[in-house]
């Protein structure tokens, strides 16, 4: 590639302010979704807390089992009398009031760990894919009106951003509007117990506000918060579980000017990390195939490019004159010599009067 | 700006199993469709996808009759503001004059020939929905019924 792609840095009204900036290198990282998706599965575990029955439960009982030729099953049995309880069985998983089946434990394997290289790799590839409009739309972001993916904001443009009717208008006017709206209008009550845990509503994610601590500062956080959907993360502290929720590539991110321009630093920072490179140069399969390298030694088709059909079907012979002449070689020259056009004339005047005459006779 | 790093191809791969346009249902029969308004089969596949493809084509309703063409422009997949081209034929228009504005967009100059006749149909059965509704002329009564109601008068 002779010059990196750029991207313009959208003002405050919407519009490009003339200024661009290079495309920092994560960008042409490789889009992985198996790699995105394996490590969002182990990171989205380690925000867990670990959860157990009483180790008691179902074990506060002095049950016996009767032993057989009591004409009931051995299962151990509440001893005594004189209430409902005697009498019936316990411990069991089956059992009313029984040990539930392999009782939950608060050892469990709750927390994953993984590579940092692969956490790395991940959160690259996820960048990369927030550059690409079709898995912004695959996703389910509605970013038609977006001037441009990468869409890059001003850094000046989050002045007055620590209020969120400024911060609002800002997205608005930059063409997240639409996005914003869907967050809204997605706001459902949660099924089952989760509504009782802190979890009562669910709703789409919005855009995702990356910002520079050092230019930007933290209090577009404050402006940014109560706003549905919209998140915001400094730029040297990228989560992958923001940048591909669900584990799904393609979140709409919007980012500071100043937040762009310091990605490259950040990448550079990390110490024995290697951006990760494409296998294939050109993923596109058309251009691949049409390529001059690849045309230039492949051998010619054979044969036509229509297929013939054999004697698959019959031919009219009188409709179709190569069937007739395999038919009929003589066909050839019977056209040729017009035999079939020849009027038929009758016997020539002298002979008609030679054969009255003869008749008469 | 193209990054060698994604294709057409590629965003297929990532985004066939599972995608915002999808419509999938598992009880047989198992079918796939898709939402996007980019698509003119409303098919989940390769070809129509039109999120997917630098060029696609999309026919929608026009509120005030007649069909909205869509298509993408070449080459500014990332400007999704201005990456498309709406064309509006009214409803008083013909439907020849609408079929063949509607083709030439499709197929000319290189954009989506494989589409032009899918596009045609697709701008067609839009207008037939936009036809108003005919009346139902009422049942004529035959046979004995015909005779008992001749009879009450």
């Amino acid at each position: 590639m002779a010059s990196r792609p750029t991207v313009t840095i959208i003002g405050a009204d919407g519009k490009a302010t003339g200024a661009t900036e290079v495309l920092p290198k994560v960008f042409a990282a490789p889009i992985r979704p198996d790699i995105v998706r394996d490590v969002h599965t182990g990171m989205a575990k380690n925000k867990r807390q670990p959860y157990a029955v009483s180790e008691k439960a179902g074990h506060q009982t002095s049950a016996e089992s009767w032993g057989t030729g009591r004409a009931v099953a051995r299962i151990p049995r509440v001893s005594g009398g004189g209430t409902h309880r005697a009498g019936q069985a316990a411990f069991g998983n089956m059992c009313r009031s029984g040990r539930m089946f392999a009782p939950t434990k608060i050892w469990r394997k709750w927390h994953i760990k993984i590579n940092q290289g692969q956490k790395r790799f991940a959160t690259a590839s996820a960048l990369a894919a927030s550059a690409v409009t079709p898995l912004l739309m695959a996703r389910g972001h509605k970013v038609s009106t977006v001037p441009e993916v990468p869409l890059v904001i001003d850094s000046s443009a989050f002045a007055g951003a620590e209020k969120t009717a400024a911060a609002l208008s800002l997205l608005n006017s930059v063409g997240a509007g639409p996005d914003i709206e869907k967050v809204k209008q997605s706001k459902k009550l949660r099924a089952g117990k989760g509504k009782l845990r802190g979890r009562r509503h669910r709703q789409r994610r919005g855009p995702l506000v990356v910002y520079s601590i050092e230019v930007d500062g933290k209090d577009l956080i404050q402006g940014f918060r109560n706003i549905p959907g919209v998140e915001t993360c400094p730029v040297d502290a990228l989560n992958l579980l923001q940048l591909a929720p669900g584990g799904h590539l393609g979140r709409f991110i919007v980012w500071t000017s100043s937040a762009i321009k310091e990605l490259d630093s950040v990448y550079d920072s990390k110490k024995g990390f290697f951006l990760p490179s494409n296998v294939v140069s050109q993923s596109d399969l058309t251009r691949l195939i049409n390529s001059s390298e690849i045309q230039s030694v492949l051998r010619a088709p054979k044969g036509e490019a229509r297929t013939k059909r054999g004697h698959v079907q019959k031919k009219n012979p009188l409709k179709n004159k190569q069937v007739l002449l395999r038919q009929n070689p003589y066909a050839a020259t019977y056209a040729k010599e017009g035999l079939g056009s020849i009027k038929e004339t009758g016997p020539s005047p002298a002979l008609k009067a030679a054969f009255k005459e003869l008749l008469n006779e | 700006m193209s990054l060698p790093n994604v294709s057409a191809d590629l965003i297929w791969e990532i985004t066939r199993g599972q995608n915002a346009y999808l419509v999938s249902r598992k009880t047989a029969p198992h079918t796939q469709f898709s939402r996007d308004p980019l698509n003119l089969l409303n098919v989940h596949s390769r070809k129509y996808a039109g999120y997917v493809n630098d060029k696609a084509i999309g026919i929608s309703p026009n509120e005030k009759g007649g069909v909205t063409v869509i298509s993408k422009k070449a080459g500014f997949t990332n400007k999704p503001a201005s990456g498309t081209h709406t064309v509006t034929y009214g409803g008083n228009k013909t439907a020849r004059k609408t079929y063949k504005g509607v083709a030439n967009q499709t197929a000319k100059s290189g954009y989506r020939a494989d589409l032009r006749q899918v596009a045609v149909a697709r701008a067609s059965a839009i207008r037939k929905s936009q036809r108003p509704v005919k009346a139902t002329p009422e049942k004529k009564l035959r046979g004995p019924a015909a005779k008992r109601a001749a009879e009450e008068k």
